[in-house]
């Protein structure tokens, strides 16, 4: 199809028309709603599918590693251990996570490692509707299992520091 | 004190001042003003956090301004590069003396019966602090935004002279006062003088370096053309420079085509003699309709640039040359045929009738461009 | 002394636009282009050495990263690539096709609206860059709503889809074609019969038909010169055989042209959209994964497969082994890196300004020209 060239004519010419429309367009718009999100006031909610910050669950998690091998960039590092308990009277082996690392400061949350994740429900999701992750220090961003079960506790950013109290990596990080 | 000091010394450097400062309030207004309606228009709020609406944004700016390191290129003219931001702002700043914001001999701070000469002499000096800064900065896009300043304004003073002389030619005088007192007994000049007024508008823009004549500048090309290498208060000079062309250029507009202080026409109104029938107020409302009317054009300013996209180098030169130039050339000869014939009032209708034809095109509806719409029409 | 005739000047890497870190080496006499010569490469990431290393399904994120403003039709290339190298093409449920065509159309106006808001802030126009940004957000936010994504979207996998429609997804998106045709009226009162507009972009960087296949430009810069040729109509795939639209083309193959050309074609996708949203109302829910085994190992063998992306023909080479899960070699033919190919020829005597004009009109994203 041959796209259509506009032709106006000698009397729109003249008349700068051709400006003048649009200065109109411009002027309409001026009354009309903003779509200016005042952000730390104003918040957009995340949709439900949203892929934010990682959630982990220990409970839920039977060590089997498919989310570390479906990770494109490797960020998820396990480490297990096979231990034997006692179940109403027989021995049985099972899978001990000693460690369940991510991360996520090399993380571009593509959501591969939870649609690998077997259990229902899923041990590690990221719907968590979260997008405020920025840290002082970026080892601040490397999250182990703990962390990754209850980063909810870590303290937030709440402003600029001051110089000495700067956050330092020990002190910020909880349960290690 | 000598009487004579006093009249032409202390009152009009004491009018002067007041006028100075209102000036600069208004381009500390302005960049708050124009970042806010820009943003209107754009969908979005604009500057908002500084005081209360952003007010405050226009002393936050400066004082930023103000804060910031100085650089000083080490491969830069050091003399000329400093003497850049410097040049515009004489110009700029002495025009304000020449302007008459109210009724006269109260509200003008010095009455020159060939101002409107002085003043393009005045002002077509701002180009030299441009061309010097780009020059100086010894960096290639300044260069480029000097060189191109230059042809620009050079070219641009050229009609915005000639689009003047129309309007001299009926009120048959050079001062700016006289040009006022006219206007309130016959139309403001726009409307006999639409196509001076409109050629008196664009070069005004180019001289400026607005949008859509924002080339110096330009920032899509040039990176931030002539003050590409300033910083600090250099920068905010050269800014100042150009807030303050802008309200000369305001002013000029309105006294020449919009009748200045005044508020009538054809005698009726709010004209000089019933302004100075109210004594000390009548002149306090006259400078504010003044000042009003040059806010008018300032935020039409804004809303050029928030609308056009800007024209390239040689079609402005183009656009200058060979259209604003033989047409300003074309008004003066088609006024003076007017005015020979003695039919001065049938420009009027002339001008109504351009504005009315005008009005009635853009009220329409555009007819839809059956090509381009044709997926709607085959749905529909 | 004053031998000056030419100077050169860099454009970029660091230039408001250059859309990215494109380097364009400018030798000029006064304003007029003697020679341009772009320099490229400074967001290489090894994208194809990358792919060589990675199972087939995590290459998919990593497509995104290439075109970013575009990163559904990446994605759809890509996956189509591997499909066919496994010949599964036919068994991808319908629903799922449906659902790709809705997301690339989405993403092919996403797309066009981010090239017309910085083309027009770089010759100066800078309204409809937020006018065009407000209509795209929403835009994004059906991403969001649709695979958690606005930007990096990584909304489709080897065999199908990975998610079913939101609820509500369908009757927002009907909400915003029914808008959206008023919404590009609006951004061409204020460019089409702009007399600055026209000063700015008719005449300039002109490509015939010829030069340009010569070139090997695809995508709306082909079509501006007049040439019909749309992948989505000359090598159909997925279900754009059954939709009823048209492919625009200009006369001139200017920047005008493909002006006209990209303006057209998103009214074109957006009926596409309209087109699309009771076919898949019409086919049951859930039904969205061919039956294919989760390792995926394709046979040994090589394949292209190109589809229309926003900037032209995307293509995807790759060479299976046959024993691994990831390709032997992947290679991409990205339509920005060929498109850019013509810059040099288009700015030859156009003057500084038009250079910022011609960028913009190409549409490149150096993220897929470096890759």
């Amino acid at each position: 199809m041959q796209v259509e060239y506009p032709k106006p004519s000698w009397s729109q010419k003249f008349l700068v028309l051709d400006l003048l429309e649009g200065l109109k367009t411009t002027f309409r718009e001026l009354f009309k709603p903003k779509v200016t999100v005042r952000y730390p006031e104003e918040r957009n909610e995340p949709t439900d599918r949203f892929r934010g910050m990682f959630k982990f669950s220990y409970d839920r998690c039977i060590a089997c590693k498919l989310c570390a091998v479906a990770c494109p960039i490797d960020i998820i590092y396990i480490d297990v251990h096979d231990d034997m308990i006692e179940e109403g009277g027989k021995k049985k082996k099972v899978k001990v996570l000693d460690r369940y690392d991510i991360d996520v400061k090399r993380c571009m949350f593509c959501a591969l490692c939870e649609e690998a994740c077997p259990t229902k429900p899923k041990s590690i999701w990221l719907t968590t509707k979260t997008y405020e992750l920025a840290t002082y220090d970026r080892n601040d961003l490397y999250f182990n299992m703990q962390e990754l079960e209850y980063w909810e506790d870590r303290p937030r950013y709440t402003g600029l520091p001051e110089e000495d109290e700067k956050p330092r990596l020990d002190e910020t990080r909880l349960l290690k | 004190m000598n009487k004579a000091l006093l009249t032409y010394l202390v009152w009009p450097l004491v009018k002067f001042l007041i006028a100075f400062i209102i000036v600069q309030l208004i381009v500390v207004a302005m960049t708050w003003i124009e970042r806010r309606l820009l943003g209107f228009i754009q969908a979005r709020l604009g500057p908002n956090r500084v005081g209360p609406w952003g007010l405050l944004q226009g002393i936050a700016d400066p004082v930023k301004l103000l804060l910031k390191e100085d650089i000083l290129p080490t491969s830069a003219e050091k003399i000329a590069y400093f003497l850049g931001p410097m040049l515009p702002l004489i110009p700029a700043f002495v025009v304000f003396a020449l302007i008459p914001y109210g009724p006269p001999p109260a509200f003008t701070v010095t009455r020159v019966n060939v101002g409107l000469l002085l003043i393009l002499a005045i002002t077509s000096t701002a180009v030299y602090g441009i061309i010097l800064g780009g020059w100086a900065s010894n960096n290639k896009y300044s260069l480029m935004g000097g060189l191109r300043s230059a042809a620009q304004m050079v070219s641009y003073e050229v009609p915005f002279g000639l689009s003047i002389v129309g309007v001299l030619m009926i009120t048959g005088s050079l001062d700016l006062v006289q040009i006022v007192r006219y206007q309130e007994t016959n139309a403001w000049n726009f409307l006999p003088q639409l196509v001076a007024c409109f050629i008196f508008f664009v070069s005004m823009n180019a001289e400026n370096n607005r949008t859509p004549f924002d080339l110096p500048e330009a920032e899509s090309e040039l990176v931030a053309g002539f003050h590409t290498e300033y910083s600090g208060m250099k920068f905010a000079f050269f800014m100042l420079a150009e807030y303050s062309m802008m309200i000369v250029n305001s002013c000029l507009i309105v006294t020449l085509f919009f009748g200045g202080w005044t508020f009538g026409m054809f005698g009726v109104g709010l004209t000089t003699s019933v302004l100075r029938g109210m004594g000390f107020f009548g002149g306090i409302l006259g400078a504010a309709i003044f000042f009003a009317k040059v806010m008018v054009f300032m935020l039409v300013y804004v809303w050029f640039r928030a609308t056009f996209p800007r024209f390239r180098f040689d079609q402005l030169m183009d656009l200058g040359w060979k259209w604003m130039i033989p047409l300003a050339l074309g008004n003066i000869f088609v006024t003076g045929l007017f005015i020979l014939a003695g039919q001065e009032r049938l420009m009027y209708w002339i001008g109504l009738a351009l504005l009315g034809a005008t009005v009635f095109y853009l009220g329409r509806k555009p007819a839809p461009r059956k090509g381009i719409h044709a997926s709607r029409v085959s749905e529909a | 002394m004053f031998d000056v005739h030419e100077m050169e000047v860099n454009f970029g890497p660091q230039h408001p636009s250059t859309h990215g870190v494109l380097r364009v080496l400018l030798k000029i006499d006064g304003e007029r282009i003697i020679e341009a010569k772009p320099v490229i490469g400074y967001l290489h990431r090894g994208t194809e050495k990358l792919f060589e290393h990675m199972a087939y399904p995590q290459c998919i994120p990593h497509t995104d990263r290439m075109d970013y403003v575009a990163s559904a039709t990446n994605n759809l290339g890509f996956v189509e690539t591997v499909e066919k190298l496994m010949g599964v093409t036919k068994q991808i449920p319908r629903r799922a096709q449906i659902l790709r065509v809705i997301l690339s159309e989405l993403q092919r106006i996403s797309s066009h609206l981010l090239w017309l808001a910085t083309h027009a802030i770089d010759i100066g126009a800078m309204t409809p860059f937020f006018y065009c940004f407000r209509e795209r957000e929403q835009i994004l936010d059906f991403f969001e709503a649709y695979c958690g994504a606005r930007l990096t979207l990584n909304c489709m996998r080897i065999g199908g889809m990975p998610e079913d429609v939101p609820a509500g997804w369908l009757e927002d998106i009907e909400a915003f074609c029914d808008k959206f045709d008023a919404a590009v009226d609006e951004y061409e009162s204020l460019l089409t019969t702009n007399r600055i507009w026209k000063r700015r972009t008719v005449g300039i960087g002109v490509l015939s038909p010829e030069e340009a296949i010569e070139w090997g430009i695809t995508g709306p810069p082909l079509r501006g010169s007049g040439v019909e040729w749309d992948l989505r109509r000359a090598q159909p795939y997925e279900i754009y055989p059954e939709l009823d639209f048209e492919v625009p083309v200009g006369k001139n193959g200017d920047t005008y042209d493909r002006y006209l050309v990209r303006m057209e074609e998103m009214r074109q996708s957006n009926r596409i959209l309209k087109q699309c949203i009771p076919l898949i109302r019409e086919t049951p829910a859930g039904d969205l994964k061919a039956k294919i085994s989760k390792v995926i190992r394709p046979p040994e063998g090589e394949v292209y497969h190109s589809i229309e992306s926003p900037k032209g023909e995307l293509g995807y080479y790759i060479v299976s082994d046959g024993k691994t899960q990831n390709a032997y070699r992947c290679h991409v033919r990205p339509p920005s890196f060929v498109n850019l190919q013509a810059l040099p020829a288009m700015a030859r005597g156009h003057l500084v300004s038009d250079l910022v004009a011609l960028i913009g009109t190409i549409d490149i994203v150096l993220g897929e020209v470096d890759r």
